[in-house]
C-alpha cells in the first residue's frame, strides 16, 4: 500500500541498579511526527512452555519516551526476554527483541546513601530508601584501642533510626550495606562516618 | 529462603508469591462448584518429613508446570491474569530448577514422598480434564500454605 | 457467589475473622424485609456434607458466628445462607472457600508502657485465639504463626525513631531524657503470610529527675 514501513526501535538494552531495572532504546525519528512505543516481556516459563505469548508491560503498553521501567514486570529471578515495537496512528513497526535476556539477580548493588547525626547522646542513623525488597546491614564501633564491631539489621530506609547510646571520650563510626534477600546478593559497604558526644556520660 | 529437608532454595519471596495468588483466588476457586472433591488432600500434605519433602515439592511443582499451569494457560488468558499467572509460573520453575533431590538418600524417603504425589495424581486423573485444571490450579494456595512450613526470612 | 435463585434478597455473604474470630456476614437488599428469616450452613472442603449450624437457623439478624466450625487451621470450608420471604421466596448463596490462616487479620497487641526517668518499658501480652490445640489448650497467635514477630518503635521528638523487635514480650528504650513526652507504636507481624496488625499506641512521660533537688 505504498505506505514506508515505521522502522523498528533499535539498540536496546536494560540498565539496572538497586533492582530497579529500565529498558532502554534508541527512538525512531520521524519529523513533526510523535511515535509512541509498546514493550512486552515474556519469563522463562512463557518462552518455554507458551513461547507464543508475550505479556503487555504493566506500565508501557503505549509510552513516548525511548525507555520504560520494567521493575514490575521482573518478579522472578529468571531470564525475561523483552521487545519493543514502534507505534505512530494506525501503523505498527516490526517488533525488536532484547538480544539477551535479562536476569535481575545481575543488577547493580550500589552502597546506601547514609547520614549520621546526634541529639543528645543518641547516634541516629538515616538510610537512603531504595524500596521494599531492601535491607541494611549496618556496623558501628567506639574508635579506641580493641574496640569491638557491632552490627544491627535496618529494615528501612528514609527513617532517621537510633542506632546507640553513645558516651562521651571516642568517636563512634558507623557503615552500612545493602542487602536484597530475593536475588541473595549484597553490596559494598558505604564510606565510613564517625561522629562524638562531649560532656560527661548519661547517668544510669 | 526455602529448606526442604537436604535443598536449599535461595531468591524466592514467599509473600510474592501469596500475593501472585490471592489476584486470582476468588475468580478461580469460585469455578470450581465441585466442594467435595479436594485433590491435595490431607494424606498428601500432612506430617511430610524432611527427606520427603525435597521429593514431595519437585514432583508437585514439575506437575503444575508440565500440566496444570501448561493447560490453564489458555483459561488465565481469558481470565486477564497473565502478569499474577506469570510471576507464581516463573517462580515455580526457579524453584524447580534450584532442587537436587539427592539420589542416595534412603530410599524409603523418596518412594513415601511419591506414594504421596500418587494419591494427588490419582485424585486429578479422575476427573474431567477442564475440572480438574480448574480444581488443581485453585488449590494453589492450599500448596503455598505447605511450602510455608518450610520457608524461613 | 454461585446463586441457586437469582433473587437479589441476598448479598455479600462473606466471612469476616480478625485474630481467628470466624463471622459469617451477609447483607440483603432491600435492607430489610419484614419477616424474612436466614439459615446457615458450613462444610470442609472436600467433604460431601452441609452441616445445619445450630443458633443459626431461621434468624432474622444478618450474622452468624462459626469460629468452631471453622477453627480447624488446615481445612477450608464453605458456608452459605438461605434467606426465606414471609411468602415463601427464597434464595440461597455461598461464600468463597475460607481458611482463617490466610483470611484472619491480626488485631493490635495488649501492651503496657511503663516510663521511668531515663527509660520506657514496654510488656507485650500474648494474645489468646479461640483455636484449641489437640489437647485442648487454647492457642496463641505465637504458637499458630512460627514467624511472628513484634516490631516496637518510639518516636523521639517527632524527628527520629528508636527501633526494638523481636519474639520475646519484654522490651526497654533507655537512655531517655528526663520528663519528655514520647509516642510508643507496637506492631504485631507475620512476614510469610503478609499479615500485619495496625500498631498500638502508647502516649508517655519519662518522669522528672529529682537527684539533685
Amino acid at each position: 500500500d505504498g505506505v514506508a514501513a515505521l522502522p523498528a526501535p533499535q539498540n536496546l538494552s536494560v540498565h539496572s541498579t538497586n533492582m530497579k531495572h529500565l529498558l532502554m532504546w534508541s527512538p525512531v525519528v520521524l519529523p513533526e511526527e510523535t511515535v509512541y512505543y509498546s514493550v512486552e516481556y515474556q519469563g522463562e516459563y512463557e518462552s518455554l512452555y507458551t513461547s507464543d505469548i508475550w505479556i503487555p508491560s504493566k506500565w508501557c503498553s503505549r509510552t513516548e519516551g525511548p525507555e520504560c521501567d520494567v521493575t514490575d514486570d521482573i518478579t522472578a529471578t529468571v531470564p525475561y526476554s523483552l521487545r519493543v515495537r514502534a507505534i505512530l496512528g494506525s501503523q505498527t513497526s516490526a517488533w525488536s527483541i532484547l538480544e539477551q535476556p535479562f536476569n535481575r539477580n545481575s543488577t547493580i548493588l550500589t552502597p546506601p546513601g547514609m547520614e549520621i547525626s546526634k541529639d543528645g547522646f543518641h547516634l541516629v542513623i538515616e538510610l537512603e530508601d531504595l524500596g521494599p525488597q531492601f535491607q541494611f546491614l549496618v556496623a558501628y564501633w567506639r574508635r579506641e584501642p580493641d574496640t569491638k564491631e557491632h552490627a544491627k539489621v535496618v529494615r528501612k530506609g528514609g527513617i532517621p533510626v537510633h542506632l546507640e547510646t553513645m558516651e562521651p571520650g571516642a568517636p563512634y563510626c558507623v557503615k552500612a550495606q545493602a542487602l536484597v534477600k530475593a536475588i541473595g546478593r549484597h553490596s559494598a559497604f558505604s564510606q565510613t562516618k564517625c561522629v562524638e558526644v562531649q560532656g560527661e556520660a548519661l547517668p544510669l | 529462603e526455602f529448606q526442604f529437608g537436604p535443598c536449599q532454595v535461595e531468591g524466592v519471596a514467599l509473600p510474592r508469591l501469596w500475593e501472585a495468588f490471592r489476584t486470582m483466588k476468588d475468580t478461580v476457586q469460585a469455578q470450581d462448584n465441585i466442594t467435595s472433591i479436594r485433590l491435595l488432600q490431607r494424606e498428601v500434605l500432612q506430617n511430610v518429613s524432611d527427606a520427603e519433602s525435597c521429593y514431595l515439592i519437585h514432583d508437585l511443582l514439575k506437575f503444575y508446570l508440565n500440566t496444570v499451569f501448561k493447560n490453564y494457560h489458555r483459561k488465565i488468558v481469558e481470565l486477564k491474569m497473565l502478569p499474577s499467572f506469570s510471576t507464581l509460573a516463573n517462580n515455580f520453575l526457579f524453584i524447580t530448577s534450584k532442587l537436587q533431590p539427592s539420589k542416595n538418600e534412603t530410599l524409603s524417603a523418596s518412594d513415601s514422598a511419591h506414594r504421596r504425589f500418587l494419591l494427588f495424581k490419582r485424585a486429578f486423573k479422575q476427573l474431567e480434564i477442564e475440572v480438574a485444571l480448574t480444581k488443581a490450579f485453585g488449590e494453589v494456595d492450599i500448596l503455598l500454605t505447605w511450602m510455608g512450613k518450610f520457608y524461613r526470612l | 457467589h454461585i446463586a441457586e435463585d437469582s433473587s437479589e434478597l441476598l448479598q455479600h455473604v462473606k466471612f469476616q475473622s480478625s485474630n481467628f474470630e470466624n463471622i459469617l456476614t451477609w447483607e440483603s437488599e432491600p435492607e430489610s424485609i419484614p419477616g424474612m428469616v436466614y439459615s446457615v450452613e458450613y462444610k470442609t472442603y472436600g467433604e460431601t456434607q452441609w452441616l445445619a449450624k445450630a443458633g443459626c437457623q431461621q434468624i432474622t439478624r444478618k450474622s452468624c458466628n462459626l469460629t468452631v466450625e471453622t477453627g480447624n487451621l488446615t481445612e477450608l470450608y464453605y458456608a452459605r445462607v438461605t434467606a426465606v420471604t414471609p411468602g415463601g421466596r427464597s434464595t440461597t448463596k455461598r461464600t468463597e472457600r475460607f481458611n482463617s490462616r490466610q483470611h484472619t487479620t491480626i488485631r493490635p497487641p495488649d501492651v503496657t508502657c511503663i516510663p521511668t526517668v531515663r527509660s520506657i518499658r514496654m510488656t507485650i501480652h500474648p494474645t489468646l485465639t479461640p483455636v484449641h490445640s489437640g489437647d485442648g489448650h487454647r492457642l496463641t497467635l505465637e504458637e499458630i504463626f512460627q514467624d511472628l514477630f513484634y516490631h516496637l518503635e518510639l518516636h523521639v521528638n517527632g524527628t527520629y525513631q528508636m527501633h526494638l523487635g523481636g519474639k520475646q514480650h519484654e522490651y526497654e528504650f533507655s537512655g531517655l531524657t528526663p520528663d519528655t513526652e514520647f509516642l510508643g507504636s507496637i506492631a504485631i507481624l507475620v512476614p510469610t503470610w503478609s499479615k500485619e496488625s495496625a500498631p498500638y499506641v502508647c502516649r508517655v512521660t519519662t518522669l522528672p529527675d529529682r537527684t539533685w533537688t
